[in-house]
């Protein structure tokens, strides 16, 4: 008996894939996606299932491990965000070629916005790189039905299949039916053949591999012509049609909405839930069939470029639909109104004025108060002033608000910009210290390989990996440093960090407590006296469990003296706790009680020792 | 019924979603919504789509809502533009003077929005001792005193019941009635 339950769109999928008789689940956190695999192993665990749900270290990994499942015929899925999948390219594109033996799902969930993300990469691309069929769903109820049918899809074709949330899908909330059965497990016993003609890439196999494939992908595009009407249909106007729009994802929801808000009847609307391969044939059907069409798809072009004749198409290359951004509802009724030859909706002046007069503070992100990383980026911007500080991807990044950070790329960036950097001033002939900040789950995931090489090549630098035993920016998962895993009663081995790195041939390795500003300062300037004189990468750890975790720590209440605070601002402008507030008229910092948890951090950040214990 | 609620991460917005979203399915209604999850909860402006009925897309558009919830003045007035004519704006209003501002109040009136302003703070440092999470209850006993269809007290508790571990329920009663009182004020 299925029972409707008010689900975040992250878990109607993880409950429809552990429906689906999924045996083995891997991810690599990353927002919008990363609620998928917890609950994965929550419904698994509720419904006992035989399954195993694993992290990988990064998406690569995780992508490996389920893949190679599927060589021995197991039912596998992996979950990544979409920068993930850069992460396992390398994999995806290769084993898109391969016949698997068990179904294999990838899901990999975009951020058109983006909400939280470095960029806003469009994975349906990817798939159409790879030339794998690709499910683009519309909400969360289609999400989880399209597991399934992506399940069929993959088995009965042997072939990788891209599940493409958004961020507006994967945190939706919705009543839905969380299925209490599970699919029976696929027909052959899961036991490994030896066929390496069909499981090593050797040039002369993909010659034959690779046809194979294409004509493969034909038919999978015949079936989303004719038999995929769940997914891909049309929604015809009441009254003769002025347009026809061709919709897919979240775009096609707001715009059923917004027709009925505006109570318009004289717009057909192809909708598709298979981007790639798109069915062409009633695509190009639909196009000629109405003089104007307009395309709305997030983010990249992916239909439109598919479609036979663009010449009366609207849509995101030739720049009649904004080429970067959400498609928001208020966006999508503006196109309509374009594309419809009338006059969209003016802007509301008079809020726009509104704003100017209040100039409201924007809101940024800040750490929380209490956070470590805060503490780190005081002691490692004292110890060297003059350093380069690269940084990487997670919370931390939020050391940009302390002036901490010059520059971030891409999950284990922080070590090889170190290794560039460095080079970069060593071939002119000079010498500068550079000081990299890490997060101990990115240096787990990426950041091993460039320290390898940094101690290979002989650059240096000081890492500090910022180890608060989680990965806290998307919401406090595990990581090899911790050893735990997702599902009950499944206990894993926590890999040692110091060992690690030395492991990696780094000689300087020391813990400093991250609040200990003193023990950081001293540390930091050691580690590259070491580094510059060896020749070598040091590595400092800062250690301090995350907020989040709710860590007992001492509690040391404490207040500004009036007397001794100069309003120089530095506790603001270097430490930044929202437990501080400056006051513009007395040019005087005070301690927010509302924010305040009293870990005494900021007694280290006033220059003039006024920030003190408040003795009570 | 199409609603925003909007505040700072960490203001125990998504808990609110939650219970809306119960009591619509306990009237047996559908819903959808959008959350925010992320780097935003890290004290960033943060908002919440909630809507209820025949809708398929869980964002509301601009113009379109009935209700605007506000944990925060600033990020309420921020999002003012949701809101569609003669609809409700409940705002834990921090700063008495910026509702003096004559634009503001000029805006609030062409559109003929309902304002409902309390001291979501100050309310709870002086019965709740300073927990602020209990912001997103209160918020909702000020929905139900202005009488605002389906957030009738009955539905309300019982969404709580269901929703929140038992031993906050009745500090959750309280609260909501401290919010009831606010808004009849
Ligand atoms: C390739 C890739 N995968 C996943 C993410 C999502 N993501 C952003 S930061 C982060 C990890 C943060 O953990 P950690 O390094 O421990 O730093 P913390 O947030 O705990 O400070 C992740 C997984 C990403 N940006 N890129």
């Amino acid at each position: 008996m299925n029972k409707k339950a008010l689900l975040l769109g992250n878990e109607a999928i993880a409950g429809a894939i552990v429906a689906a008789g999924c045996q083995v689940a891997t991810a690599y956190p990353g927002t919008p996606s990363s609620e998928i695999l917890p609950a994965i192993a929550k419904r698994a665990d509720e419904l006992e299932a035989e399954m195993v749900v694993e992290w990988g270290a990064n998406e690569k990994v995780a992508f490996e491990m389920a893949v190679t499942s599927t060589f021995a015929g197991a039912r596998a899925c992996c979950v990544m965000k979409h920068v993930g999948l850069n992460v396992a390219a390398d994999p995806f594109m290769t084993t898109a070629l391969y016949e698997l033996k068990g179904g294999m799902l990838l899901v990999s969930s975009d951020d058109p916005g983006p909400h939280s993300s470095q960029n806003e990469q469009d994975s349906r691309f990817f798939a159409m790189f790879a030339k794998v069929p690709c499910l683009d769903p519309a909400d969360a109820e289609e999400a989880a039905a399209m597991v399934a049918d992506g399940y069929s899809l993959s088995e009965r074709h042997g072939v990788v299949t891209m599940l493409r949330p958004t961020t507006r899908i994967s945190h939706s909330r919705q009543a839905l039916d969380l299925p209490s059965s599970r699919a029976p497990a696929p027909k052959l016993p899961v036991a490994f053949e030896r066929n390496p003609a069909r499981w090593c890439p050797l040039p002369a196999i993909v010659r034959t591999s690779h046809p194979r494939h294409n004509a493969r992908l034909l038919r999978i595009q015949e079936e989303f012509e004719h038999d995929w009407g769940r997914y891909n249909f049309e929604v015809k106007a009441q009254k003769p049609a002025r347009l026809g729009v061709i919709a897919s994802g979240i775009a096609f929801a707001s715009l059923c909405d917004v027709l009925v808000e505006q109570g318009r009847e004289d717009v057909d609307i192809l909708k598709i839930g298979t981007p790639f391969p798109l069915p062409v044939k009633m695509a190009d059907e639909f196009v000629a069939r109405h003089d104007r069409i307009l395309v709305l798809e997030e983010s990249y072009p992916v239909i439109e470029l598919q479609l036979t004749n663009r010449t009366r198409v609207m849509g995101r290359s030739n720049g009649f639909v904004p080429e970067a951004g959400e498609l928001l509802p208020e966006v999508v009724a503006d196109l309509l109104a374009r594309a419809l030859g009338e006059e969209p909706e003016a802007p509301d002046a008079e809020f726009v004025s509104l704003m100017d007069e209040l100039r409201l503070a924007p809101r940024k992100p800040t750490l929380c108060a209490g956070c470590p990383h805060r503490s780190s980026f005081l002691s490692i911007r004292r110890a060297l002033p003059s350093a380069i500080n690269p940084s990487d991807i997670g919370c931390y990044t939020l050391g940009i608000n302390q002036k901490g950070i010059d520059t971030s790329i891409c999950m284990g960036g922080a070590v090889t910009s170190s290794s560039g950097l460095y080079l970069a001033h060593k071939v002119s002939g000079q010498s500068r210290p550079v000081v990299a900040t890490i997060g101990d789950s990115t240096f787990y995931h990426m950041g091993v390989p460039g320290l390898l090489s940094a101690v290979y090549n002989r650059h240096s630098f000081v890492l500090c990996i910022l180890d608060n035993s989680s990965t806290a920016m998307t919401g406090g998962q595990s990581h090899p440093g911790l050893g735990e895993k997702p599902r009950k009663e499944d206990e894993g081995v926590a890999v040692d960090l110091i060992k690690l790195c030395h492991g990696c041939g780094v000689e300087f390795v020391e813990v400093v407590p991250a609040y200990d500003n003193a023990a950081g300062v001293d540390a930091v300037k050691r580690a590259w006296q070491h580094a510059e004189a060896e020749r070598k990468p040091a590595v400092v750890i800062f250690r301090h469990p995350c907020m989040l975790l709710r860590p007992k720590q001492d509690v040391i209440p404490v207040t500004v003296d009036p007397d001794k605070c100069v309003g120089c601002r530095y506790c603001i402008d270097y430490f930044g706790c929202p437990g501080l507030s400056f006051d513009e008229r007395t040019k005087k910092t005070s301690i927010d009680p509302n924010y305040c948890i009293s870990c005494g951090a900021c007694r280290a950040a006033c220059p003039h020792g006024a920030i003190l214990e408040e003795k009570r | 019924m199409q609603l925003i609620i909007a505040g700072i991460g960490g203001q125990g917005i998504l808990f609110t979603s939650r219970v809306l979203g119960q009591m619509a399915i306990d009237r047996g209604r559908t819903v959808i919504g959008s959350e925010v999850h992320g780097m935003a909860q890290r004290g960033g402006s943060v908002i919440s789509h909630f809507k209820v009925g025949d809708y398929k897309s869980s964002l509301v558009r601009r113009g379109q809502a009935d209700i605007l919830m506000a944990f925060d003045q600033t990020e309420g007035l921020r999002n003012l533009f949701y809101l569609k004519k003669g609809g409700v704006f409940l705002v834990n209003a921090g700063d008495e003077a910026v509702f003096q501002n004559t634009s503001l109040q000029k805006f609030l009136a062409d559109r003929s929005i309902r304002t409902c302003r309390f001291a979501g703070h100050e309310i709870l440092n002086q019965h709740m001792g300073g927990n602020y999470l209990f912001l997103n209850v209160l918020i909702l006993g000020t929905a139900a005193g202005l009488g605002l269809e389906g957030f009738e007290k009955e539905s309300v508790v019982q969404a709580l019941r269901e929703l929140a571990p038992p031993k906050h329920l009745e500090s959750n009663l309280k609260v909501f009635d401290l919010g009831m009182t606010a808004a009849r004020n």
